[in-house]
């Protein structure tokens, strides 16, 4: 069973009296284990179907099941607690609360998980001396690097051991060195069995993946 | 309930790191709480103070005055009780166990040696201390013999003897009341002032026969008499029973009012309640407009900051917070940075009713009453004011958070 399934999703935007159709009638399998890399013009819709992947939003219309499960059955609530526990996030401009520390952030996933999570400082620090930021524990994020600051919220996603990693142009504001170091480390999350997507302008980072998926005005092409 | 207790950190959290918008929400639930507060302190404090007061009248007594309402106001005659009354009403009420005659002379000059004091003189029968509940600290009360004997002697209140005598022992030394040699007895203990604010400490207490005679000339009538009931429960329908006997004695007609007044512990209260009542709905008008605008500034400021936070909102979604923890987190912000004004605002109103009671004497009493008060209502604003906001913070879509 594929841990990602949609067949002939859309989604529609409504803006004022104005459709726009990001989607246009997706459909995709992902496996568990595999490295994806989404390529597109900008508004082909990857963030779009991301989302969707990532369950931050649903489809217009369509199946999409992840790990078996229909997606469009599910209460808020439901989606929350599937973000939370299956699919750790990465984005462009990295996205960490300001207010805490790095530590404080890499934990902030467990603040909402349901399961246990007395294991979860000690994995925050093992998580941190895997990205290298292990020194920089009690750093506010504005006294960090870019590069560091998306290693940090590599680590948060990573902290309550998702299946599923997304990350919509994590290397986006990064330098080239920066970018391939960040992309080693997705790659070696890969390794490790973990399902990655990327989203990429970049073919360089594209071919850290084994397969790309491209996009063109709401349509996998 | 570990969930609920990291989201409340991750409020503190915010609470510190949003400091301006925290410290103008923190002071302006703060004067409103402050002035809440003050006004439960005035209200338990007026209330305490009558209390007080009709301890010391006597909760079992009343007192009544010569002279009716309007001639006391316009300053004219107020002889209007015999001293044949006090007999009368001894007889007539049976469970009345003190009954004495008082016969009262403003604005009188004593003087011990050099020194000069201006007192009230209180012509009284034996027992004054009895009668009044008020101890003889030094020396000894007056006796039956020194009435009947129309006798030069007087106790002092603690005011004149510190006029007087300073440190020195009064009893046993001669004073001048007006021409009148005098001799000291008896100190009374200090005793403060009364609802009307008369200075009770500053006065000397003779002879009534002593007063009525020596003093002012007088054979037949009195200021007023006191008296005290064994069954304080029916003092109620005895102040009534009082009055219509008073008034058939003096013969009054139907249609005047009475030519006297009769002052009980609940005319007590309620005179020092109605005193302090104008001050307390001041402040509590001030102070609800004080907390009604601190929800406005604290839901706008808030409504601001959870635009400028809409990102911060969007990745806490994204990593699996459910819109109630959204709300959660910051109805907290909301409840703690009002709670903190609430605190602020207690020790604002220590602080305001020193003032008060040093530039008016107003009476103040804070007990966990003014406190309860308003941490409760800081509670309700931070609820109130912070609901709109952190409702529109748990609202916000992620998708449309989070886009860059
Ligand atoms: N919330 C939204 N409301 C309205 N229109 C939207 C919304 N999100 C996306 N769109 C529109 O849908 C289309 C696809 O957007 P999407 O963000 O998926 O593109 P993208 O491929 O990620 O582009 P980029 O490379 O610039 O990030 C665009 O035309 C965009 O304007
Ligand atoms: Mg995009």
């Amino acid at each position: 069973m594929p841990l990602c399934r949609m067949e002939n999703v859309t989604k529609t935007y409504h803006l004022g009296n104005q459709a726009v159709e990001a989607l246009r009638g997706v459909s995709l399998e992902i496996e568990q284990g595999e490295f994806v890399a989404i390529i597109g013009a900008s508004g082909s819709g990857k963030t779009t179907l991301m989302n969707i992947i990532g369950c931050l939003d649903v489809p217009t219309s369509g199946h999409y099941t992840l790990a078996g499960r229909e997606v469009s059955n599910l209460t808020d609530d439901d989606l929350s607690l599937i973000r939370n526990e299956h699919i750790g996030f990465v984005f462009q401009s990295f996205y960490l609360i300001h207010y805490a520390t790095v530590f404080e952030n890499v934990l902030l996933p467990t603040l909402y998980a349901h399961r246990g999570t007395d294991e979860a400082t000690k994995r925050a620090s093992g998580l941190l001396e895997l990205v290298g930021l292990k020194e920089r524990a009690k750093f506010k994020p504005n006294q960090l690097s870019g590069g560091e600051q998306q290693r940090v919220a590599i680590a948060r996603a990573l902290i309550n051991d998702p299946e599923l990693v997304l990350a919509d142009e994590p290397t986006g504001q990064l330098d080239s060195k920066t970018a391939t170091e960040i992309m080693k480390i997705l790659a070696g999350m890969n390794d490790e069995g973990k399902t990655v997507a990327i989203i990429t302008h970049d073919a360089s980072i594209a071919s850290y993946a084994r397969r790309t998926i491209r996009m063109e005005d709401g349509l996998i092409v | 309930m570990k969930r609920l207790a990291g989201i409340i950190k991750q409020a503190m959290k915010a609470v510190t790191a949003y400091k301006v918008r925290s410290f103008f929400c923190l002071i302006s639930v703060a004067l409103g709480i402050s002035s809440i507060a003050i006004i439960v302190a005035a209200t338990e404090g007026a209330y305490k103070r009558a209390f007080d007061m009709v301890g010391r009248f006597g909760p079992d007594s009343l007192l009544v005055v010569g002279g009716s309402e309007e001639s006391r106001a316009i300053g004219r005659q107020r002889k209007t009780i015999k001293l044949a009354y006090v007999e009368a009403v001894r007889q007539a009420f049976p469970t009345a166990y003190v009954v004495v005659p008082m016969t009262f002379v403003g604005d009188t000059v004593v003087s011990y040696k050099n020194k000069k004091h201006q007192t009230r003189v209180i012509g009284s029968t034996a027992d004054y201390s009895r009668a009044w509940t008020w101890p003889v600290i030094q020396g000894s009360d007056l006796v039956e013999e020194d009435i009947k004997g129309l006798r030069n002697v007087g106790l002092i209140g603690q005011e004149l003897s510190r006029e007087l005598f300073g440190e020195m022992d009064p009893v046993g030394k001669y004073i001048l009341v007006r021409r009148i040699p005098v001799q000291v007895v008896g100190v009374l203990a200090e005793r403060g002032i009364t609802g009307a604010g008369h200075k009770l400490d500053n006065r000397i207490v003779l002879p009534i026969t002593t007063v009525m005679r020596k003093l002012v000339n007088e054979t037949q009538y009195i200021t007023a008499f006191r008296v005290r009931f064994l069954d304080q429960a029916n003092l109620k329908a005895h102040e009534k029973e009082l009055r219509l006997f008073l008034r058939q004695e003096m013969g009054a007609p139907d249609d005047e009012p009475d030519p006297f007044r009769i002052i009980s512990p609940t005319a007590i209260i309620k005179f020092l309640v109605a005193l302090s009542g104008s001050l307390i709905a001041f402040i509590g008008i001030a102070g609800i407009i004080c907390l009604i605008v601190a929800g406005f500034v604290l839901a706008n400021l808030f409504l601001l900051s959870v635009k400028e936070r809409t990102k911060e909102i969007g990745i806490r979604r994204a990593i699996g917070a459910r819109r109630r923890d959204i709300l959660v987190q910051f109805l907290g912000e909301s409840v703690i940075v009002t709670t903190l004004g609430g605190m602020v605002g207690f020790v604002l109103a220590i602080f305001g009713s020193r003032l008060l009671t040093y530039i008016a004497e107003f009476p103040m009493h804070f007990s966990w009453k003014a406190f309860a008060m308003g941490m409760g209502l800081s509670w309700i604003v931070g609820i109130t004011a912070g609901m709109q906001p952190a409702s529109r913070a748990a609202q916000t879509e992620p998708i449309e958070a989070i886009r860059e």
